[in-house]
């Protein structure tokens, strides 16, 4: 159990590193972004000295090192600064959105999983026929659908012609179901596929042939034996799908209004507005590094070769 | 009977029917999530709109932009220009309670002038040097210099009264403002960020009652989906819908398209310090070679007016011209006296996406006309905090040819719009982008500035616009509609002429 324990400081102090490593890039990367931050900011009426003084609001006066030192000393104290655009600090307005990206990103998720395990197995138990043919065509339909035109069609048919849901805003579950399908549409086609072929290995493994002859009936070999080794590759696949998600939610939460925050993401990259930028960028990274590492620890439960320390 | 007298009675007789106001939700689809609701710090004509519901200005614009009293009943100015006094309206109190004074206004203003608190828009009332109160509804404004503009500025909503009580609300400073407190007809509900922004109805308000007892603005990013919300039944309103769907939404019977009016001029800014363009034949070539009308109807879909002077026609000192008619004879006519050969001139040419209606389509037409007349035009865009920066580069490293912009004047007067054709407002200065100098132009909008005659005034922008117009520093399109779609059960709803919608008074169909 030492070693375990061991073993996740080692990969709690790596996860820091990673989110370090990105912050130092994000704070290089805008201030490469051409465009004179305060004057877009102050706007075209705003006069010279108001300019400057949002210049020295941000810090924009300062050497690019000195700004990078008060950056990083402000980050370990745990502020992220205040928004250029709102004037609002950039953890208040990241808390008020966090939540629904989080749910949106969690229910797209949970639908992708619980849809694209079993689909994929199915498919794989059985192999070439019509059934399989039909899951890889709608796969290959849900990988290449692109998310906007999607959700547009979702709208059109469960809003404007049946009248059954919401078409955009977050009030309510209603309201949640379809972002949350245009959003798992992606996923459930990518798990299902990597677990279609990853069944389809272990289906070919030495001990399911033995199951089948000692006469163990079909589905317990199917569901209980295969299925379990087969999920350690799908277990990646889905961690590294939350990284996806979390883009995808930049766009799906365009498409429905969603309150979250990839639509201010997309504003205060055009309003320059550095210390949001950067927040958000920040907050993506290290949700992302979490998610692998809970997958990473995941490993150990599904997969008794796995063994840390 | 006088129709002001019939006015009192028809509100009794609505009351006894009890139809004036109602208690339903009112909902407005906006494209864009507030990224203030401190009227000072604004710098978005849409953030400004759901202001307007909740306070007030000094003065007003009506639908056709000229300025109205509002919290102020009357004004006048002295005879060298240099004190503005004002009477204010009596009996008006704040969604908090306090009466509306001269204190407040003084306040407002001391606000709006500190250089501590953040204003984008200081420079129209930037001549304002202080403010003091004559009597308790009475100001008097002491100015730098004769800015006879002035009073068309105080309608902007940055501009707006507030109580000093606001800085003690939760959530509120001196500096940052975010729960509003007017003396509109709605008071200030929530806002959900990223969401939506909620009002209500304000029972203590002074003027006219709306209808609607709550109005919701809901933050809907996509254009398709806020067109899906009103045919969905979901909203009652949304703006800005896809502009390729407009004739749709016209054609069908349960909704109502709006082309609200615009002061919004869309333009070519040609650079006038190019060696290939310093030559005004070549510029007025370039606009003879452009089918304005054609670009408008096949991709626009008649949401524009073409150019026919300087400015917009909403603002005080537009004087018609004549537009530029399609003619490519004498496009090409023009650039052969100016020694230009067919095929001889390439020019480099930017516009922004989806910046203004249909902007990178349009331009894509319009490189397509000048090549027509033999001019090898490029088209290429970018996002628009690096276009603005490219285009605002001082003029020794400044590299651009033509570049497409929209200028909408955030007051209804031509002092704004004239900026761009002063030599003094070519970058870094200010943002007259096309370098176009000429000192006759200079000297009548100089002159104009001053003059407290608004004949006279308005006379020399006339002047101003015809030499302009000659001169040719832009290639001129259009001025833009607002387009807006509602549901055919509601009525009521119509376009301010500086982009926003106005429909505090909407109410039910029928």
């Amino acid at each position: 159990m030492s070693g375990f324990l061991s073993y996740l400081l080692q990969r709690i102090l790596g996860l820091f590193v990673t989110v370090l490593a990105v912050a130092v890039t994000i704070f290089l990367m805008v201030r490469l972004l051409p465009g004179d931050p305060a004057r877009v900011i102050a706007g075209v009426l705003a006069t010279e000295q108001d300019v400057a003084r949002i210049r020295v609001q941000l810090g924009l006066d300062q050497p690019m090192i000195v700004q990078a030192g008060i950056f990083l000393r402000d980050l370990f104290q745990g502020d992220l600064g205040v928004s250029a655009r709102t004037s609002a600090p950039v953890l208040a307005e990241i808390g008020a959105r966090l939540p629904a990206t989080l749910t949106l990103a969690a229910a797209g998720m949970l639908m992708a999983i619980a849809i694209g395990v079993p689909l994929g197995a199915w498919a794989a138990a059985r192999a070439g026929s019509l059934g399989d043919v039909v899951v890889s065509t709608l796969v290959l339909f849900g990988i290449s659908m692109p998310v906007y035109w999607l959700g547009l069609m979702l709208i059109i048919l469960f809003a404007i012609n049946l009248r059954w849901l919401p078409a955009a805003g977050a009030d309510g579950f209603a309201s949640l179901i379809l972002p949350a399908v245009t959003l798992a549409a992606f996923s459930v086609a990518f798990i299902a596929r990597i677990t279609r072929s990853s069944m389809l290995e272990v289906l070919r493994q030495d001990y399911v042939r033995t199951a089948h002859a000692k006469g163990v009936d079909r589905r317990t070999v199917e569901w209980r034996h295969a299925l379990r080794n087969a999920l350690p590759p799908v277990v990646t696949v889905i961690g590294l799908q939350f990284g996806q998600l979390l883009g995808g939610a930049i766009l799906t939460e365009t498409v429905f209004g969603w309150p979250g925050l990839g639509r201010l993401l997309v504003d205060s990259i055009f309003a320059r507005d550095y210390p949001m930028v950067q927040g958000l960028v920040i907050v993506f990274a290290a949700m992302f590094a979490f998610v692998n590492l809970l997958v990473d620890l995941t490993y150990e439960r599904i997969d008794p070769r796995v063994r840390y320390g | 009977m006088t129709a002001l007298r019939v006015i009192p009675w028809l509100f009794t007789i609505a009351l006894l029917l009890g139809s004036a106001v109602g208690q339903e939700t009112f909902r407005i689809a906006i494209g864009v999530d507030p990224d203030t609701l401190d009227p000072q710090q604004s710098t978005t004509t849409t953030v400004d709109n759901i202001m307007d519901y909740v306070v007030e200005g000094l003065v007003t614009i009506d639908a056709n932009g000229r300025t109205q009293p509002a919290l102020a009943t009357s004004w006048t100015t002295s005879d060298d220009g240099l004190t503005l006094d004002v009477e204010l309206r009596q009996g008006v109190t704040f969604h908090d309670g306090t009466p509306f004074t001269s204190a407040e206004v003084v306040w407002t203003f001391e606000r709006l002038l500190d250089p501590d608190v953040r204003n984008p828009r200081r420079g129209p009332i930037a001549a304002i040097e202080s403010v003091e109160a004559t009597g308790e509804h009475a100001v008097r404004f002491n100015l730098s210099e004769p800015a006879p503009y002035l009073v068309g500025a105080l309608s902007m909503t940055t501009n707006v009264i507030l109580p000093p009580s606001i800085v003690d609300v939760e959530g509120n400073s001196y500096e940052n403002i975010t729960h509003l407190v007017g003396t509109g007809p709605y008071r200030f509900v929530e806002r959900a960020l990223g969401e939506n922004v909620v009002v209500e109805r304000f029972d203590g308000y002074w003027g006219e009652m709306p209808y609607y007892e709550q109005v919701v603005f809901q933050v809907v990013p996509e254009a398709t989906t806020r067109q899906s919300l009103v045919l969905a039944g979901q909203v009652d309103l949304a703006i800005l819908p896809p502009t390729s769907d407009i004739p749709a939404l016209e054609a069908n019977p349960r909704t109502e398209v709006v082309l609200g009016p615009s002061n919004r001029t869309i333009f070519i800014a040609i650079n006038n310090d190019d060696p290939a363009l310093d030559d005004p034949r070549v510029r007025q070539a370039l606009n003879y070679a452009v089918d304005k009308e054609a670009i408008i109807q096949g991709i626009l879909f008649g949401a524009a007016e073409p150019m026919d002077a300087p400015m917009a026609d909403s603002l005080f000192g537009y004087e018609e011209v004549g537009m530029y008619p399609y003619d490519p004879e004498r496009a090409r006519e023009l650039l052969a006296e100016a020694g230009i050969e067919e095929g001889e001139l390439e020019l480099d040419f930017m516009a922004p996406t989806g910046r203004y209606v249909q902007d990178f389509p349009a331009a894509q037409a319009i490189a397509n006309f000048l090549r027509e007349v033999g001019i090898d035009t490029q088209v290429r865009t970018m996002d628009w905090p690096t276009y603005v920066g490219t285009m605002l580069e001082p003029p020794e490293s400044n590299t651009t040819q033509l570049h497409l912009l929209g200028w909408a004047p955030s007051y209804m007067d031509s002092a704004q719009q004239m900026e761009q054709f002063q030599s003094g407002q070519h970058p870094p200065n200010g943002l007259a982008t096309s370098f176009y100098e000429n000192p006759e132009v200079d000297a009548l909008i100089d002159e104009a500035a001053r003059e407290l005659d608004p004949d006279r005034r308005a006379s020399l922008y006339g002047e101003a616009g015809r030499q302009i117009w000659e001169d040719a520093p832009w290639i001129f399109l259009w001025v833009q509609s607002f387009p807006m779609v509602h549901s055919a059960e509601v009525t009521n709803i119509g376009g301010f002429p500086n982009e926003k919608f106005d429909a505090i008074y909407a109410r039910p169909a029928d």
